[in-house]
């Protein structure tokens, strides 16, 4: 094994964990803003336990986001170091702008929001949480800068090898980019949604206590999930025409395919320039989910007099349906990025001239170590959010009242 | 240019070390602690700052490849070790204090809790390799590629990651006189007393073997600096130790908390002009200037940074000031 392997490999596991965590903090914060508002604006209790009981499952799923999160960032320099060398001085800004503007900002606030509860005015309380939506959608926005870069560089010239910005507004005119952030953004939407319908249903099936506030969650959950897959599935078409355009390689054969390859074999000597299989097929898939997704629409009128609940097989559906968004997640991330090879910057930089001199021993000590320090705690991470979700409403830790005592209860308490 | 962004790196950094040094010398304190409400009372002393502490280690990052990205490169991936072990403790920090209490049975919490203190030593260990890394410079090529990763293994590497582990304890533990209330806060003092004449020890140590060492020496550019700064940094840990004893834990806090920014100030100020210095070859040495990103980037990220710093260090500030002073039954309990 080669360390260039060993190297993508390493990106490709650390990526698709830190993005199953990110795309639920990214929707689930966006519905806590509604919830936490609701609660405000009506005084309605049931929205401060709807907002207690979700916001502690997003704190829980927040953490391995940071955890992955940091490895990422790390992980340029350790593994890709010609990465920085040689685009660092444009590829570097957005990531730069966005641990500054975003990442440090998001996780000041949620401190707050989380040490907040009895303790602030319940306006700033509120608009903490504000503050993490506002910066988490601007986290995500500056990361598709930068990887929509990596798909298609634009706004450099290259003097001495290496790239210098010229144009940092052609960064965020990236035809790579909007589409793509609508994209991610919807998707991070109906995961949320999903998860809440699922978590829901999972309650009214087993008929535990609070009937009236995971119905509640239910309606919520569906609602955001059949408007977002909507707009998944829109964002996603819209893409094919601008990423074809200027990736032409990504989508399969064809002349303009063909007329690159023979430019880039002419520019950087004779090579494989197609992309693995993997990524078409990644897609295909992708594209079947999302249209199997699409179906929740046909739950949506079941919520009349709640027919849904009361049949009960829709409840299982929703609940089968978890895994889904997640699944298509990661497939649509191999298509664009397994998309994109054998280049790390499209058209500019090769992966192979980008990788860190650094042996394949220490390279695969790095890879098999991160990938079970992440996996185990993933692994972890679900199976706590999984027994708080099953546990109910009744006393999340989040947002109780201080001066009780430590060690409430040993047991959790189903009804 | 190139040397407001050098200084704003240094201070993220530098306050990095301070900050998320009280969030590791807490952790190590765990260890110590037979009782479960004890250990959560520390861990929720960190609390409300906890996230926001570990940002200024991503933030510093992040400036460190916007700014300087053919240092960000040549740093992490030269110095692998020491940054794979920093980074796998930071990480387990960030989870064990995070889960640990989401399990409800007081077992599994201790089990986290160890995970926690593993991750702290780990954590300060790596940082200070790290920072001795630099110190002792790195075979760097003429083709800009650090050759190898045994160059990191010294005994002044050891030195003086050993020595930031002290540090962080005897930090982590000054941190909990000056925040728990009152009651419990008098183990604490007793704690951070016995550590600091083994901190002061630990640096002492480090900064004998890094004399001592050919390599050390050699990549020093301002040695006087160096040994000026390592001077102030024992004296720093004394005038902690001294407002123990007169029970004044905010300056004592004061004092460990420049301690743990001196370390940062001593690299920079040493290797001046320099940031990575070669051993093996005296042309391939990295200056400031080398290893910053040219003019246009420098001058977008100036244009961003000009307002952002403000309202970055104006928000901490914010949660420094709504959470002030000893926790209490009042206090909201989560980690």
């Amino acid at each position: 094994m080669d360390s260039l392997l060993l190297a993508r490999l390493q990106f490709a596991t650390t990526t698709s964990i830190h993005f199953l965590f990110v795309i639920v903090t990214l929707g689930l914060v966006t519905v806590l803003v509604g919830l936490q508002t609701a609660w405000v604006i009506t005084g309605n209790p049931k929205y401060e336990r709807l907002t207690r009981f979700w916001g502690q499952l997003y704190v829980i799923n927040y953490v391995l986001g940071i955890a992955t999160g940091i490895v990422m960032e790390f992980q340029f320099g350790l593994n890709w170091s010609g990465l920085s060398r040689y685009v660092g001085n444009v590829f570097g800004a957005p990531l730069a702008i966005e641990t500054l503007v975003a990442f440090f900002l998001e996780s000041t606030f949620l401190g707050m929001w989380i040490f907040g509860w009895h303790r602030l005015r319940r306006g700033v309380h509120l608009a903490l949480l504000w503050g993490v939506a506002l910066t988490a959608y601007a986290s995500a926005f500056w990361i598709l800068v930068a990887n929509s870069w990596l798909q298609n560089p634009v706004g450099y010239e290259v003097r001495d090898g290496v790239a210098h910005l010229t144009d940092f507004p052609a960064l965020l005119t990236n035809p790579t980019l909007g589409m793509a952030f609508g994209h991610v953004v919807s998707a991070a939407l109906l995961t949320a949604g999903v998860l809440m319908a699922a978590v829901s249903a999972g309650h009214l099936i087993r008929r535990t206590t609070d009937y009236a506030l995971h119905r509640t969650a239910l309606r919520i959950g569906l609602v955001t999930a059949a408007l977002s897959i909507t707009m998944v599935q829109g964002f996603g078409f819209a893409q094919f025409a601008p990423v074809g355009s200027v990736q032409p390689t990504k989508f399969g054969g064809g002349d303009e395919a063909q007329a690159t390859i023979a430019e880039w074999t002419t520019r950087f000597g004779p090579g494989d320039y197609t992309p693995p299989v993997l990524a078409s097929a990644g897609l295909g898939f992708m594209i079947m989910i999302g249209f199997t997704l699409g179906l929740l629409w046909l739950l949506v009128p079941l919520l009349w007099r709640d027919w849904i609940i009361r049949l009960r097989f829709p409840l299982w559906l929703l609940l089968l349906a978890l895994p889904l968004p997640f699944v298509a997640a990661i497939l649509g991330w191999i298509a664009r990025e397994v998309g994109r090879q054998p280049w790390i910057a499209y058209g500019l930089l090769p992966v192979d001239q980008a990788v860190s001199p650094v042996g394949a021993p220490v390279m695969l000590t790095s890879l098999i170590g991160f990938s079970l320090l992440l996996g185990t705690l993933a692994v972890t991470n679900w199976v706590l959010m999984a027994r708080h979700a099953a546990r109910g409403a009744l006393d999340p830790a989040l947002g109780r009242p201080p001066g009780q005592p430590l060690h409430l209860r040993t047991e959790p308490t189903f009804a | 240019m190139e040397l407001t962004w050098y200084v704003l790196l240094g201070l993220f950094f530098g306050t990095y070390l301070v900050l998320g040094g009280y969030d590791y010398g807490v952790g190590l304190s765990l260890a110590r602690n037979a009782d479960p409400g004890r250990r959560r009372a520390a861990l929720n002393a960190v609390g409300p700052f906890f996230l926001g502490n570990e940002v200024w280690l991503v933030a510093a990052v992040g400036i460190l490849f916007g700014a300087f990205p053919v240092l960000e490169g040549e740093l992490l991936s030269g110095l692998y070790p020491a940054v794979l072990g920093a980074l796998a403790g930071v990480i387990l920090v960030t989870a064990g204090v995070q889960l640990r209490s989401r399990p409800t049975h007081e077992r599994v919490r201790a089990r986290w809790d160890r995970v926690v203190v593993v991750g702290s030593a780990l954590a300060a260990l790596g940082w200070g390799a790290l920072l001795a890394g630099l110190l002792q410079g790195v075979p760097r090529d003429t083709d800009g590629h650090v050759v190898g990763l045994s160059h990191l293994f010294t005994p002044f590497a050891a030195a003086a990651g050993l020595a930031m582990v002290a540090l962080v304890a005897a930090h982590g533990a000054t941190f909990l006189t000056l925040r728990l209330p009152t009651a419990d806060a008098a183990p604490a003092g007793r704690l951070a007393r016995r550590l600091l004449p083994v901190a002061i020890t630990a640096v002492g140590a480090a900064t004998v073997v890094g004399l001592l060492s050919e390599r050390v020496r050699a990549t020093a550019q301002q040695p006087l600096a160096g040994v000026l700064l390592a001077a102030l940094l024992v004296t720093a840990l004394l005038v902690a130790r001294a407002a123990l004893s007169r029970g004044r834990p905010g300056v004592a806090f004061a004092a460990t908390a420049a301690a743990l920014a001196l370390p940062v100030a001593l690299v920079g100020a040493t290797l001046w002009p320099y940031v990575l210095v070669s051993t093996t070859d005296p042309g391939a040495s990295l200056t400031v200037a080398d290893a910053a990103a040219s003019a246009p980037t420098l001058r977008l990220l100036g244009w961003l940074a000009m307002p952002l710093v403000p309202a970055l260090l104006g928000f901490q500030l914010m949660c420094w000031w709504v959470f002030r002073g000893r926790t209490d039954g009042r206090a909201p309990v989560y980690w």
